[in-house]
């Protein structure tokens, strides 16, 4: 099982480790994929920059699931992480053994709020546009984030303060005057007072992510916040449209490789199509490649209406719905996966469960909304909301 | 899904799939249309698409000539080049 795809030497005491989705100029970053096998960027992630300027240390690189887009990592170019039959996360494995005080990586389709969940960590997928997303391997733009993941609530809060800010290199990343707009049209409480815990996520859940649920759901009432069971279809449908919405831009974003400018380059190619065509079908994996072709068809002439269009408005109405829930609940209460582990060789039974699992992930992705993954379960807030989850969170940490 | 589509994407997309890759492909598009049902339930008619998820406005930057990059160091991480230029294979006969 290969945690780090690099590692280095730092004097700083207080030690971050990056996952493979951040770009590095003294350590390769290869994003998981054997296209990206070795290559060295030119550009730093602006989220390290910030990290070191602090006077934190990046100790090294976690290993992600080829382009982030995988349940836990097991997509890999470098293997399947797994150990007594469970699938293994890089970044959580760093941050549980103490290796490293917190991992900052890229959240494209949910690993890393799955990941916290499964190992009982922490992580924070602040709002988009809190955290600038440049020299990061872009894949999904639109939805995804920046996020931490630490042991506690504290270490979290600590990172993320470091990282939050405007950075004129992102044309995403907002400044503190739009924040600030966004914030109070959001009508954003410093604190959490009732919580929706809606009943299409729980619905399924195994055992154990039912106790965490539980177990947070007890800890909020307990300290006065109102915990209410409702039902809300639209947030649900999230899934569907982020997997047409991640594709299609995934599919996008990865036709840069060919071959010729940088990355990998098939030994088999006699013509420039060949080139391509060998470079490509050598180096992606078959996730990949689902995504990629998906994509691709969901943006062809005759499914750009019916499919891309269609679920472009599904997140319009998505993000209504949790307007309108926000009119009443200052959070929300949901699992961030439907299993506390996942079988090494799950993806042979369930081929498809990157884009299954992703239920419980894709709502906070596809409307850009905060989300602070703790004792197992996430809690979804209002667009900057973050310090208000923290403290909720803290309650059933 | 038809064989002669996934074929079309394959060469669009510059990838070449094997029988099994084919099936598991068709497969995973016959359970994405399924899924389609669930959105096509919902009334978008008069809703606006979402493209930003945030109200933000694209940042055009300072049209200021720079390089921030030499050549070589741009082709540092590249497969081939010969004098400042990219080989690849032969394009024209």
């Amino acid at each position: 099982m290969k945690i780090w795809t690099s590692k280095t030497e730092t004097a700083a005491v207080k030690k971050i480790a990056a996952d493979d989705m951040m770009l590095t100029k003294d350590m390769p970053t290869a994003a998981g994929s054997k296209m990206l096998d070795g290559y060295l960027s030119l550009l730093e992630a602006e989220a390290l920059t910030r990290m070191k300027n602090a006077g934190y240390g990046i100790c090294g690189k976690a290993n992600v699931g080829e382009f982030a887009v995988d349940l836990m990592g097991e997509t890999s170019c470098y293997g399947v992480p797994s150990a007594d039959g469970v699938l293994k996360n890089a970044a959580a494995e760093i941050v549980q053994s103490g290796e490293a005080m917190a991992a900052v990586g890229l959240d494209v389709n949910g690993s890393i709020r799955r990941a916290a969940a499964q190992y009982g960590l922490v992580s924070v997928k602040p709002t988009y546009g809190t955290v600038s997303r440049y020299g990061t391997v872009p894949v999904a733009c639109s939805g995804e984030t920046v996020s931490v993941t630490a042991k506690n609530i504290a270490d979290c809060r600590e990172i993320l303060d470091v990282l939050a800010g405007h950075d004129d290199k992102d044309g995403t990343s907002l400044s503190e005057a739009e924040c600030e707009k966004i914030r109070q049209s959001a009508g954003c409480g410093e604190t959490v007072r009732r919580v929706a815990v809606i009943s299409e996520f729980t619905e399924g859940v195994d055992a154990k992510t039912a106790e965490c649920l539980n177990a947070a759901k007890k800890a909020l009432s307990e300290n006065g916040i109102e915990v209410a069971e409702i039902s809300e279809k639209t947030i649900a449908a999230a899934r569907i449209a982020w997997n047409i919405l991640m594709s299609a831009e995934l599919c996008n974003n990865v036709s840069r490789y060919d071959g010729v400018k940088y990355g990998y380059r098939s030994a088999d190619a006699n013509t420039i199509d060949e080139l391509y065509t060998n470079s490509r079908t050598e180096a992606f994996g078959d996730l990949l490649k689902t995504a990629i072709l998906y994509g691709s068809d969901t943006l062809s002439t005759e499914n750009y209406m019916k499919v891309y269009d269609k679920a472009l408005r599904v997140r319009r109405l998505v993000s209504e719905s949790f307007g309108k829930l926000f009119e009443q609940y200052d959070a929300v209460l949901m699992p961030a996966c439907s299993r506390s582990a996942y079988s090494e060789d799950i993806t042979a039974s369930e081929r498809d469960i990157a884009f299954t699992e992703n239920l419980y992930t894709a709502p906070a992705s596809i409307t850009g909304l905060p989300t602070v993954t703790a004792g197992g379960v996430q809690l979804i807030g209002k667009a900057f909301s973050e310090n208000a989850l923290f403290e909720a969170a803290k309650l059933y940490e | 899904m038809e064989q002669d589509t996934l074929r079309k994407l394959e060469l669009l997309n510059q990838l070449s799939l094997n029988e099994v890759q084919k099936a598991n492909l068709l497969a995973f598009f016959a359970d994405r249309e399924k899924e389609l049902d669930v959105l096509n339930a919902m009334n978008t008619d008069d809703v606006e698409r979402m493209v930003h998820v945030m109200p933000i406005m694209t940042v055009v930057r300072e049209d200021i000539a720079s390089q921030p990059f030499s050549r070589d160091e741009l082709q540092k991480g590249a497969p081939d080049t010969n004098q400042g230029y990219w080989c690849v294979p032969r394009v024209v006969e």
